[in-house]
Parts: structure tokens; C-alpha cells; sequence
């Protein structure tokens, strides 16, 4: 097995105790820092989205694979050119106002970070000028997140999209929004450019958006 | 254990389909096999985005056109739980206020009138800053919750605290759940009186098997002292371990409860 290979393997299976060792000696055997962080680990972790989309494993073996390659990633920066990771651009996102349930938007940024973005976490009760701050003092953001656990903050996802378009950034960021109660139908209604169900998918479909 | 059926929650989606076709049938039949059960409370949950309140009264009006056990009134909207207070013809659960917002200072003046001075309230240990990841954070937010019902004469033994139980897949490694264990051994011992609560099925959630992991938390949970749960009551194994479990902690002399609940078919053998 190469060793993009094996680190590739070790991440998908969630080796967090193995990883690092793996990675230096990928690094001592001259690998190619590029090819470790996007074959290797990016590459990983989008087969970890597909599978956890598939129902082929489950929300902990995701959550340890994205810890496994953070660890990896930490070994693996020093020797990156200066933005490589986070090459895929900035991802702004939040939990919208009036919502303080943070656990499935933390996984959200995980994946998203995991798939080779720099994540702005705005954290939780988020009012929709501080999404728009945040958009704007990141004028190379390209994507941009709203979550929602609850039905009566739904109203509150749609005012957050709704100052977004209205500060005219629509031009700059596409935006992603997901969360229980939240639905296509309702993306749609509200304006939204994207609904994923899970973190897996949010992490291609933000892929996409920001290409 | 004070149990708190689950079922009429809108974010069900059986539930809330029966809510968007109006099928009174469903809610009324739910009730009473929740009833049946055992449920001390029925708690209903309309979930829905527009006419959330006129929803809850629609449901609860059909609960107690089928049985007498007492409604907890659920909401995360302070002010519907409010408006449908008046909807319920006997004293149940205001649920619930938390350390977010104004939550207590339009609830605890309602809760301590003549008027609903026989309800109980749940309280969840958040507060504007959001859910606390420690103990520590969540037992100041307990303490600052119990000032304010001292202060408007709210007895303890009307209050029940959900310690907010997250699901166990994501919590930090190998912390599991014993933060919030502590901090239900903590409010036990500090106020023996206040009842310690939670939901359930919470614990569970993107994990396979979920029943397991359900019945696995209630035993934990009820060794660091929680007596009132919100929970599916038409799970019969879930009851069948709640029942054993008060038996081994000493708080069912002879097995009296456990052995008559299995009689009245509450669990065991199907009949």
C-alpha cells in the first residue's frame, strides 16, 4: 500500500492514535506535503461523506475520521505552502438567532473543514447582521451556512437569508442552510441556494457551490 | 418515576402529519395508550411554524376528550405555553422556562397565581449564552433558576430540571455522559426535593440500535437520581428496566409496583 494509501485508510477508519506517525513518515519518505493533504486525506474524507450518506456507517465513525485527519493535518502544515488548507476558500457559518443547539452545526463545520475549507464559526445565536458582517469583512467567502433546530427559529432562518440578499451579498456568497425541521421546500421559499439533510452531504454541496 | 409521554410532538413525523391532516383519531388514540401505560403526564408539542398555538390547544382539547391524565403543556415559545395554560382543565407541566431570555420573568408570575399554583415546571439548564459544556456552567445556570422560583415562592417539589441530555455519539472522547451525570448527583444531593428530568430518546439519536442505548442511560440516570423523564411509554422494554431499576434502588418495596405493572401488561410477555 502506498503511503497516500495508508493514510488515506487510517483516516476513513478513524486510526486518531496512528495517524501522525503515519503522516511523518509519509513526510521523512519525501510524499509530497499537496498530494498527502488533497489524495490522501480530502479525498478520505469524501468517501467518509458518501458512506455516512449511504447509511454504510454512523454519525461517531464520521466525527472520529474528521478528528483523525484535524491531527493529521496539524503534522501535515508545517510543510504546506502557506494556503493550502483551506485551499477550497472560507465557509462562514452559524446557528441563526434565537437557537443556541450547536452539535449538529459543529459537525457541519467539521465536514466542511474537513473537505478543504477555512471555517468561520460564528457560533450560536447568530443575529442575521452578524452573518452579513461577517460575509462582508471576508470578501473572498464564497459559501455561507445557517443552522436551525428548532421550528419557531425557522422564521429566523428566513430573516437571516432574507438580510443577506438585502445587503447585496448575494453576489459574493451562495447559502447553505439545514437543521431538523428544515426542508427543500422551505430553501426554497425562503431563497436559500442549497438544503443538504446531513453533514456529509453539506460538505459536497458546499464543494460545489464554492467551485 | 414521573413519566412524560412523548408522542404527541409535532417533530415526530407521524405526529405531525396527523397534525397537517387534522386527524384528531391519531392524537385521541395516542393519548390513550399513553394513558394506558402509565404516563403521569401527556406532554403535546404541536412543532409547527404558523398557528402554533391555536395547534396546541386543538391537541390538547382532544387529549382530554379521551382521558383525565394531566397535559404538559410543550413549547419552546414561552408565550404559547402561556396561551394554552387556560386550555387545560386540570393542573399539568409548564414545559418549559431555562435561564434564556425572559422565559422566567413571564412564566414564574403565572406559575406562582393562585390561579396554577398546583402546576409543575420544567427548566432547562441553558441560558442566553447557550448550552453549557460543563458542569459547572449548567449548576450555576440550576442555582440562578432556583433563586428566581424561591423568589416567587415556587416550591422545589413543583420544579423538575432537565439537565439537557445530547445525544451520546457526539460528545467529546471518552467523556460519555458523565457530565451531565454529575450534574443530576449534584442537584440530588443539593435539593432532594426538585425532580431531575430529561429526554430521554435525546441520548440515542444517529446512533443504530437506539433502544439499547435508551434503556442503557435510564439505569445510569436513575442511580444519579432523575425520577421523571420525558420518554415513550409504549416501549415496553424501556418500562420493563424503569420499573426493575426503581425495585434495585430500593424505591419499590417488595417489588410491589414492578410486579403489578407487569400485570397490568405495562411490559413482559405479550398477552
Amino acid at each position: 500500500m502506498s503511503k497516500i494509501q495508508e493514510i488515506a485508510t487510517a483516516i476513513e477508519s478513524g486510526k486518531v492514535k496512528l495517524i501522525e506517525g503515519l503522516v511523518q513518515e509519509a513526510l521523512d519518505a519525501g510524499e509530497d506535503p499537496t498530494a498527502l493533504l488533497n489524495e490522501g486525506m480530502i479525498g478520505a474524507m469524501g468517501n467518509v461523506g458518501a458512506k455516512f450518506q449511504a447509511n454504510e456507517i454512523f454519525v461517531p465513525e464520521m466525527l472520529v475520521a474528521a478528528k483523525t485527519m484535524k491531527k493529521g493535518v496539524e503534522v501535515l502544515k508545517p510543510h504546506l505552502a502557506g494556503n493550502s488548507v483551506g485551499a477550497k476558500g472560507k465557509y462562514i457559518i452559524g446557528t441563526v438567532q434565537g437557537d443556541l443547539h450547536d452539535i449538529g452545526k459543529n459537525l457541519v463545520a467539521l465536514m466542511i473543514e474537513s473537505a478543504g475549507f477555512e471555517v468561520i464559526d460564528l457560533g450560536v445565536d447568530v443575529p442575521a447582521e452578524k452573518f452579513v458582517e461577517a460575509i462582508k469583512a471576508n470578501p473572498d467567502c464564497k459559501v455561507v451556512g445557517a443552522s436551525a433546530l428548532l421550528t419557531t427559529t425557522m422564521d429566523s432562518m428566513k430573516n437571516t437569508v432574507k438580510a443577506i440578499v438585502d445587503a447585496g451579498c448575494k453576489s459574493q456568497v451562495k447559502i447553505m442552510v439545514g437543521g431538523a425541521p428544515i426542508t427543500q421546500a422551505f430553501a426554497d421559499e425562503v431563497g436559500a441556494d442549497a438544503y443538504t439533510p446531513d453533514a456529509g452531504a453539506a460538505a459536497v454541496k458546499a464543494v460545489e457551490l464554492a467551485s | 418515576m414521573i413519566i412524560i409521554a412523548e408522542k404527541l410532538n409535532g417533530s415526530i413525523p407521524s405526529c405531525a402529519k396527523a397534525i397537517a391532516e387534522r386527524n384528531g383519531d391519531y392524537i385521541k388514540e395516542i393519548a390513550q395508550k399513553e394513558t394506558d401505560a402509565g404516563a403521569a403526564f401527556i406532554d403535546v408539542c404541536a412543532s409547527v411554524k404558523e398557528n402554533e398555538l391555536d395547534t396546541l390547544k386543538w391537541m390538547i382539547d382532544l387529549v382530554q376528550s379521551v382521558t383525565d391524565t394531566p397535559i404538559s403543556v410543550d413549547s419552546p415559545d414561552v408565550n404559547v405555553c402561556l396561551g394554552a395554560l387556560s386550555a387545560c382543565k386540570r393542573p399539568g407541566l409548564f414545559n418549559s422556562v431555562s435561564g434564556e431570555g425572559n422565559k422566567i420573568e413571564a412564566a414564574f408570575p403565572v406559575l406562582a397565581s393562585d390561579e396554577y399554583k398546583k402546576w409543575d415546571v420544567m427548566a432547562l439548564l441553558c441560558d442566553d449564552t447557550g448550552i453549557p459544556k460543563t458542569a459547572a456552567k449548567r449548576i450555576e445556570v440550576f442555582d440562578k433558576i432556583m433563586a428566581r422560583a424561591a423568589e416567587f415562592g415556587i416550591e422545589e417539589k413543583r420544579v423538575h430540571i432537565d439537565p439537557l441530555i445530547e445525544m451520546l455519539c457526539t460528545t467529546d472522547d471518552g467523556e460519555g455522559i458523565s457530565m451531565v451525570l454529575e450534574v443530576m448527583r449534584h442537584i440530588k444531593t443539593t435539593h432532594p426535593k426538585v425532580h431531575i428530568s430529561g429526554a430521554v430518546s435525546n441520548i440515542s439519536f444517529n446512533l443504530p440500535a437506539r433502544r439499547l442505548v435508551n434503556q442503557a442511560f435510564v439505569v445510569l440516570a436513575m442511580n444519579a437520581g432523575m425520577d421523571s423523564a420525558v420518554l415513550d411509554p409504549l416501549s415496553q422494554d424501556l418500562m420493563g428496566v424503569i420499573y426493575a431499576t426503581e425495585a434495585m434502588l430500593g424505591l419499590d418495596d417488595f417489588c410491589a409496583e414492578y410486579t403489578s405493572a407487569y400485570r397490568e401488561g405495562i411490559f413482559g410477555a405479550k398477552k
